[in-house]
């Protein structure tokens, strides 16, 4: 990759896939559940239901 | 999902299933970034080989009160999905699982290594992803991950996956 500020962006979103990488596991399952809400609000499908925790 | 876990767990005590560990998304998000996904797969070794051996964990289930939704079972408002060790890699993977902790629940989850390889096994797009995100984000052991490539013959594909991903 020849352009330096899109480098930067790629690097710097690497290295936030690796933090969340790091996460404690009980946090991650919360933040999958959020994903669930997300996508639920935009598109509400009866066979793909939002966890309850 | 604790009690989800307690069921399974249970499922395996009483004898209806060998062996079990967790694979799919949450196994995957147990090693990398969470990833978007709704059920909770189960790769398993069947009690005793037969046509049908998603049957007795249905007749179990629905002794609990859990009702069937589509291909999962649904246990304290958690899809499961029970998915019988379809191949030698997949035996493998569940004989040889690591154990995770989700608040004061124990359980059996496939380890990155076997993940990974059933990743570029399966080979779809999702699981391309899902195989470069592993090697980037989880603590792989390269010594296991290429004895487990070895074994099943998938070298040259993780080699030519990773030269591919590289160039892009």
């Amino acid at each position: 990759m020849k352009n330096r500020a899109a480098e930067t962006v790629f690097r710097k979103k690497r290295e936030r896939r690796r933090l969340l990488a790091k996460l404690p596991f009980e946090r991650k399952i919360e933040i999958v559940v959020e994903l669930q809400k997300t996508a639920a609000a935009i598109r509400k499908n009866p066979r793909r239901i939002v966890w309850p925790l | 999902m604790e009690k989800a876990l307690q069921a399974i767990e249970e499922i395996t005590r009483r004898g209806i299933i060998k062996a079990y560990a967790i694979g799919g998304g949450i196994a995957a998000t147990y090693y990398i970034e969470p990833v978007l996904t709704y059920d909770l797969d189960i790769f398993f070794i069947p009690a005793k080989e037969g046509l049908d051996v998603l049957a007795p964990i249905y007749e179990y289930a629905k002794e609990l009160g859990f009702s069937a939704q589509a291909e999962a079972i649904l246990i304290e408002g958690f899809p499961v999905q029970f998915i019988p060790a379809y191949n030698d890699l997949v035996r493998e993977a569940v004989e040889n699982a690591a154990t995770l902790k989700y608040r004061d629940v124990e359980a059996r989850v496939v380890t990155p290594e076997y993940l990974a390889v059933i990743a570029l096994q399966t080979g779809r797009a999702k699981d391309r992803e899902r195989l470069i995100r592993l090697l980037d984000e989880a603590a792989i052991d390269r010594a296991v991950l290429d004895r487990i490539l070895g074994s099943f013959g998938l070298t040259d594909k993780l080699k030519k996956l990773e030269q591919q991903f590289h160039e892009e």
